[in-house]
């Protein structure tokens, strides 16, 4: 039975609402990024670091929230989950978000989205900034965690232990109790992002011990820059399963297929990706040489063996669910067709450089970027793209004809691809990351920033399009009086 | 190097697109009467062995190649100090004072012979990226407040290597670097 509840509807419309918008926005600070790289505008260095900080938090925190308020949204199918709860995480997450464009584009923290230890005491802005900045992580961390804890909550009420994490699929090829693969990953997801959270919660209280005991407290580099890429690198990985396991439930349903069934195999690979990737963090610190050898080692390891069980099973699933199969395409699970592509080639990028010898020399090149933003950009973004045209349109009173899908579509391939290649090429000529503004000696970085930012534009403009019609609809509900 | 994994990069990626515009251009032909399979999920075991040799064969041969193992056996025919701060490096053949960081003018070091650079930071993260005079990257390490990061290379070819800041460190991060010359 499906169960609709009005309050979580319209909560994921004003999700949607505000992804969007943020979204937009944000490219657009990406853009400013690659023309000042480019040379076409100038940007003080602080202010572009600034822009930069705010660019990659919010990134982060939005397609977060994106893939939890469409998991929250179809868990209703399943399980009646906490309306409050829902609602308690937007009002954390606007009132963050808020914090964190203050601190940064008033208070001029730009101490990058990943804030590393010690730079944020080593303050060049305002001093209320890097308070505010990390006081703004506590809030969103608080609203997430209590959305993270009430939605397993929800699960374990109807599934015990080892029904939601499909064991009894493992030994028995017709269990009495079928798990879902929409619940199955949802649940590996979330128990993901509870463990990063927990880190998060360490980390800001190590920092906020050194803040506030005025240095008498020191931390150390090594264990904070652990703590932060198993928080940063964590959150990155589940909100891509968080799409996935929407794309799970969804692909089929949109595509007139019958429901995709959880195997003994599906059950295992989705088990096992749990495991491998809390370990697959230490890819960050292999350049850090006294880390022990061995964690470095695992992190290689743990980053291959992350790769298997979802992106194996799933693309290959995926494959073999479209190919010469009679399928009802329409924009929702075009894009996910799409994002699945974009996101294992993003995945093919991301090996090669969680590859130690390779690192060497492509650590903190722009190579990075160009395979992160590979399968954020062309996957995950793709994948709740994809379920915010689904729900406007299946939601909304204003169904109408989708117009101009093709065009869409070609404008986000061209703008995605272009504003990609300039990322990978500039990779592979050593262009370092995270510069405002480049050496004379790199020849082709401003011309490769440049065309980033004309293709990124093209890729905006798509988005722009799908912006219009998804937000109509969805500005609609949440007016529409229940 | 780095262009070499360009290619790999681009050759994979092409393929990936291939088998995906072949998918959907099979399900845009297909008809009725071809119902696909129920189920999609069923165990696909040989499509992951595969994958996982591959990944395995990969992981075989490039551990080895880690930079940890580099030259572990050898003596370094010469000892460099680095001391990296917000924004500058200091360099020098001897052991560097924290309190009082002073280095050499002009570093020069053997071309064929195995160097030592003994990395740290006086304040904040830095990258100490080694570029060749051709401005690709040959080696790298962190710098780190607290620790000294060892990194061991022999440079194969004469000339003005530049090191650049890599590890985001402030304002005038993508000013910070230094050159040294190898003979």
């Amino acid at each position: 039975m499906i169960m609709e509840a009005k309050g979580i509807k319209k909560n994921t419309a004003i999700w949607i609402l505000a992804v969007l918008v943020l979204f937009v926005l944000s490219i657009i600070l990406g853009i400013i990024m690659r023309l000042n790289q480019g040379g076409a505008v100038h940007l003080e260095p602080g202010t572009f670091y600034a822009d930069m900080t705010v660019h990659g938090i919010t990134m982060i925190g939005i397609w977060f929230v994106a893939g939890m308020a469409g998991v929250n949204f179809i868990m209703e199918r399943y399980v009646k989950t906490s309306y409050w709860a829902n609602t308690f995480a937007l009002v954390m997450t606007v009132i963050g978000v808020v914090m964190l464009w203050v601190s940064t584009l008033i208070g001029d923290f730009h101490a990058g989205w990943t804030f590393l230890y010690p730079l944020p005491f080593k303050i060049a802005w305002s001093a209320w900034a890097t308070p505010m900045f990390l006081w703004a992580l506590a809030v969103l961390g608080v609203g997430w965690l209590v959305w993270v804890l009430s939605l397993m909550a929800a699960l374990l009420k109807k599934y015990s232990i080892s029904q939601v994490f499909a064991w009894q699929h493992f030994r028995n090829k017709n269990p009495e109790v079928e798990t879902p693969p929409f619940v199955l990953i949802s649940m590996v997801s979330l128990l993901g992002v509870l463990t990063c959270l927990i880190a998060a919660v360490v980390l800001l209280v190590l920092l906020f011990a050194e803040y506030y005991s005025h240095g008498t407290f020191v931390n150390d580099a090594l264990l904070i820059k652990n703590l932060t890429y198993f928080f940063g690198h964590t959150i990155a990985n589940e909100m891509l399963y968080l799409g996935l396991a929407i794309i799970y439930e969804l692909f089929p349903e949109i595509s007139g297929r019958p429901k995709w069934k959880t195997t003994w195999y599906v059950a295992i690979a989705w088990n096992l990706t749990l495991f491998f990737v809390l370990l697959a963090f230490f890819h960050h610190l292999y350049m850090d040489f006294v880390q022990p050898q061995g964690l470095q080692i695992v992190g290689q390891l743990a980053s291959y063996l992350a790769s298997l069980p979802s992106a194996g099973v799933t693309v290959f699933s995926v494959i073999v669910a479209v190919y010469r199969t009679k399928i009802k395409w329409s924009l929702s699970n075009l894009l996910f067709f799409i994002g699945i592509a974009g996101w294992v080639i993003g995945g093919v990028g991301a090996v090669i450089d969680a590859t130690i010898s390779n690192n060497f020399l492509l650590h903190n090149t722009l190579w990075v970027p160009a395979h992160f933003h590979s399968y954020n950009a062309m996957g995950n973004v793709l994948f709740s793209l994809g379920f915010f045209h689904w729900f406007s349109v299946e939601y909304s009173k204003r169904k109408g004809q989708e117009r101009l899908s093709s065009l869409k579509l070609s404008f986000l391939l061209l703008g995605g691809i272009g504003f990609l290649a300039a990322f990978y090429v500039a990779g592979a000529e050593s262009i370092p990351r995270r510069y405002s503004s480049y050496p004379v000696e790199f020849t082709s970085a401003k011309l490769l920033a440049t065309l980033g930012a004309v293709f990124a534009t093209v890729y905006l403009i798509a988005i722009l399009l799908f912006f219009s019609s998804i937000f109509k609809r969805c500005l609609n509900m949440v007016l529409q009086r229940s | 190097m780095q262009y070499a994994l360009l290619l790999l990069f681009l050759v994979l990626a092409a393929v990936i697109a291939l088998v995906f515009i072949i998918v959907y251009l099979s399900s845009a032909k297909s008809d009725d009467e071809l119902k696909g399979m129920a189920n999609p999920l069923q165990k696909r075991f040989w499509f992951l062995l595969i994958l996982f040799v591959c990944l395995g064969i990969f992981a075989f041969i490039t551990i080895p190649r880690s930079p940890y193992y580099l030259f572990a056996k050898e003596q370094p025919a010469k000892v460099v100090h680095v001391a990296a701060g917000q924004f500058f490096f200091t360099m020098s053949y001897k052991a560097i004072n924290p309190d009082k960081p002073e280095g050499e003018m002009t570093i020069e070091l053997p071309v064929n012979q195995l160097v030592e650079f003994r990395v740290t930071s006086l304040d904040v993260n830095h990258g100490f990226a080694i570029y060749s005079p051709s401005k690709q990257i040959v080696a790298q390490t962190q710098a780190m407040p607290g620790y000294v990061n060892v990194l061991r290379w022999k440079f194969k070819e004469p000339g003005t290597y530049t090191v650049h800041c890599l590890e985001y460190c402030g304002m005038a991060h993508q000013v910070m670097q230094t050159t040294f010359t190898v003979k």
